[in-house]
């Protein structure tokens, strides 16, 4: 069987699930001015920036937890990987979302050079794709100039830190042995 | 105002100047996978530090986990999408004032929410209505992703990856320290096998 072949049965294969699962969920047929208003808003405003800044905001309220209760690995690797991932969310969404904020401001304010010449349905989401799609190009060069350095300086803050707390704790638990 | 990047802002506008914002999200975010994969490769083939033999087994680690990365991250927000997307165009999730206004039309009323039912191209809708229907498309799409993606890339990914590199670390570990064990072995017998003075002294031919 070629790619196209078994690209196709993928594809069929992931219709007929998402066809079961559609069957299996509740009809949804909202009233409320808030709630039509909110995904609406939603629609509208959020495009990658936002979505890179909730995917940064919800990676810190998950990830480290998931590297401090990796229970294969011993505590010290505990420790040191979820500081890494704290530091590499801080960094990765800090500069993700910046930049693509300012691709996508860039965009609006020298509209005219980014104009396409053929009819756009939704203008706004044109823009918002290009700023995307640009932005990922600037991240090229600063994944390896901002990213990486100072996904390394947080990684070494937090790993100080979180030797301070042991030593301070190992001291105060010496303190109290010793009456 | 034409520029000679015009064919790239059309092609752009082309794929994703549409009502899916959610395509936009999911291309977007595997194309900063891959890029921030290759990133990682290239860090690793350029570090005069790493030893050329722990190269070798680690670009090929850092790729499969790329590739690993990326497919979770597309079957799963994919799925969300096409889902929500479903839901939608079927009529089974709708603002209450279009579906209200569908179900009035009894040649469709029962068809509504089923497969092969397509809100959109019923071309029952207009003005105001198809508005508002656009607008909660565009909406629930745009959450879908979102969600398929908080959960691909903050819970599955991650936990998928502590279990391939813990896996890959004991391994290392169980290397690292049979190395050691054969290492020692080696010494103790070359060692022993190194020639001393008491061989030339006795039972040899050599006599100083």
């Amino acid at each position: 069987m070629n790619v196209t072949g078994v690209s196709s049965r993928l594809h069929r294969l992931a219709n007929s699930v998402s066809d079961k699962i559609v069957d299996h969920i509740p009809a949804f047929t909202p009233s409320s001015k808030k709630v039509l208003n909110t995904v609406k808003w939603i629609g509208n405003r959020v495009s990658s920036p936002q979505n890179r800044l909730i995917l940064g905001v919800t990676a810190l309220m998950s990830q480290p937890f998931i590297d401090l209760y990796n229970t294969n690995v011993d505590e010290r690797t505990r420790e040191v990987s979820a500081a890494r991932t704290v530091a590499k969310i801080i960094a990765g969404t800090a500069t993700g979302f910046t930049i693509r904020y300012m691709t996508i401001a860039a965009i609006d304010k020298f509209e005219k050079f980014f104009k396409p010449t053929i009819f756009v349905q939704n203008m706004k989401q044109y823009k918002m794709a290009l700023g995307s799609i640009l932005a990922l190009w600037v991240m090229v060069g600063t994944n390896f100039l901002i990213d990486a350095p100072l996904t390394q300086y947080l990684t070494n803050k937090f790993i100080n830190k979180i030797d301070q707390n042991h030593a301070s704790k190992a001291a105060k638990t010496k303190e109290v042995s010793n009456g | 105002m034409a520029n000679f990047l015009t064919p790239m802002w059309n092609a752009v506008a082309r794929a994703y100047g549409g009502d899916k914002p959610g395509k936009m999200l999911i291309h977007t975010g595997i194309i900063g996978w891959a890029m921030s994969s290759i990133a990682q490769i290239a860090a690793i083939v350029l570090n005069d530090k790493i030893p050329k033999e722990q190269k070798m087994f680690m670009v090929p680690q850092e790729a499969a986990d790329a590739a690993a990365n990326i497919l979770s991250f597309y079957l799963i927000t994919r799925t969300f999408t096409s889902v929500a997307s479903k839901l939608v165009s079927r009529g089974k999730w709708l603002p209450e004032a279009v579906k209200n206004f569908l179900l009035k039309d009894t040649k469709i009323a029962d068809k509504i929410g089923k497969s092969g039912f397509d809100v959109e191209a019923s071309g029952l809708l207009s003005g105001n209505l198809l508005d508002d229907y656009k607008d909660f498309r565009r909406g629930i799409d745009v959450t879908s992703t979102l969600i398929g993606t908080v959960i691909s890339c903050n819970i599955v990914t991650p936990v998928l990856r502590n279990l391939y590199a813990s896996h890959k670390q004991k391994d290392s570990i169980k290397r690292y320290n049979e190395y050691n064990k054969k290492l020692k072995q080696n010494i103790h017998i070359d060692y022993y096998k190194r020639p001393t003075m008491a061989d030339f002294q006795s039972g040899s031919s050599l006599k100083i």
